[in-house]
């Protein structure tokens, strides 16, 4: 698999910031479960969050008494017989679980010819994620946004203006892409998307769609 | 008390780690605590909140001692992700799923990458320099945005700029930064 497509490095930086909302850094970290390379941005970009927190010019106090407190704490754990100051090392060495299947999956709904939704439940309303299921050679509706739209590809392939986007790769687009994507032939497409604002079909059917779709 | 500099924070986590000692997590906690809370004050949190996250912050690094790894990251940056990922949780308020959970895609080592050739203070002294290779417009973008945790919009209405200026500025800072970072991770 060669993945062409990557989050631009702005994203990147601000995933390893923290500085994202839980929908889009759901689709970033599905990315980066399966692009090496993504990962080893990312994990530098946490490192200049080090860097940054280490030189931190506006450290602020605590109040006189938290230093006392958290070493209270600490002598608590080691009397609850927690006698080694360690969680086990086997936890963090666990198989790695993609970060997907955390997270409750509504039933797979026919939405239009040839494609299937499948809501994913997140805490948060600020984007929406959900999964689309696309037969072999489907056109989606031409449309555009008024937030972005961000798709991770787990399976299959799909075109349009931008390119070709196959297993892995990663379309970053915002409220100023306007696209008609269309499945390749082969296998059925499967994506993972992170949607802000309206999605809004130019063409009638998608309009027609678009009520029932409500994506 | 406050203090400047930090000599051998490694030793200080390994300290904790296989002696439970005390005064390693008080020298940890005096430079760290207050840096954690300045950086989340900056970027919005309130001051109980960020006192409260410092904290946790904290604990999690005695708790956590024996699970760090120096050849992956540096103490200031394994911290960096305790407060990172605590903040997240704070913000969730017990509903989804935890930070810990989507951040774990970073936490693996991968087995496709060759072992690392630096020590962690090399690394920081590196990202340092590849933070000096910005130029200051840059510097500001990335500031914004990565360290005080600004909305585009919000970067754009404090620099005077076109949202578009930001977004394809911060782009470019970032992948410079991310160039000058490659050899290092």
């Amino acid at each position: 698999m060669t993945i062409r497509h990557h989050p631009n490095d702005a994203t990147l930086a601000a995933f390893a910031a923290g500085a994202m909302d839980e929908g889009r850094r759901l689709v970033v970290a599905t990315h980066l479960d399966i692009c090496p390379a993504c990962r080893q941005a990312a994990r530098a970009f946490e490192a200049v969050g080090g860097v940054a927190l280490h030189d931190e010019a506006a450290a602020l106090p605590l109040s006189a008494d938290a230093r006392k407190r958290a070493l209270d704490s600490i002598e608590q754990d080691l009397a609850s017989g927690q006698d080694l100051p360690a969680e086990k090392p086997a936890v963090a060495q666990a198989a790695r679980q993609s970060a997907l299947s955390a997270y409750p999956l509504g039933a797979w709904r026919w939405i239009g010819p040839g494609i299937y939704w499948r809501p994913v439940d997140l805490a948060s309303p600020d984007t929406r994620v959900f999964m689309l299921k696309a037969a072999p050679g489907t056109a989606l509706p031409d449309h555009s946004h008024t937030g972005i739209e961000w798709t991770a590809v787990l399976q299959g392939a799909f075109r349009h203006d931008h390119g070709r986007y196959g297993a892995g790769d990663f379309d970053e687009a915002d409220e100023s892409v306007e696209h008609n994507p269309r499945v390749e032939d082969g296998v059925e497409c499967i994506c993972l998307v992170a949607m802000q604002g309206q999605i809004r079909f130019k063409s009638l059917i998608g309009r027609l769609l678009q009520p029932f779709v409500r994506i | 008390m406050q203090r400047d500099e930090l000599e051998d924070p490694v030793s200080l986590v390994r300290a904790i780690a296989n002696d439970a000692d005390r005064q390693a997590f008080a020298a940890l906690f005096d430079f760290y605590a207050p840096r954690i809370k300045g950086v989340l004050v900056r970027a919005g949190t309130t001051p109980e909140l960020a006192e409260e996250i410092a904290q946790e912050a904290l604990l999690s690094v005695w708790r956590k001692a024996a699970l760090f790894d120096p050849a992956r990251a540096s103490v200031a940056t394994w911290i960096f992700t305790i407060a990172r990922n605590l903040r997240i949780d704070h913000a969730r308020r017990g509903r989804g799923v935890s930070a810990d959970t989507i951040y774990k895609v970073l936490s693996g080592s991968d087995p496709e990458r060759p072992d690392h050739r630096l020590e962690s203070a090399q690394r920081d002294a590196g990202v340092r320099h590849a933070l000096d290779a910005l130029t200051s417009d840059q510097v500001a973008v990335v500031r914004l945005s990565f360290y005080e945790d600004k909305p585009h919009a919000e970067i754009a209405e404090t620099l005077g700029l076109p949202l578009g200026t930001v977004k394809s500025r911060l782009r470019l800072a970032m992948t410079k930064l991310r160039e000058q970072l490659e050899d290092l991770t």
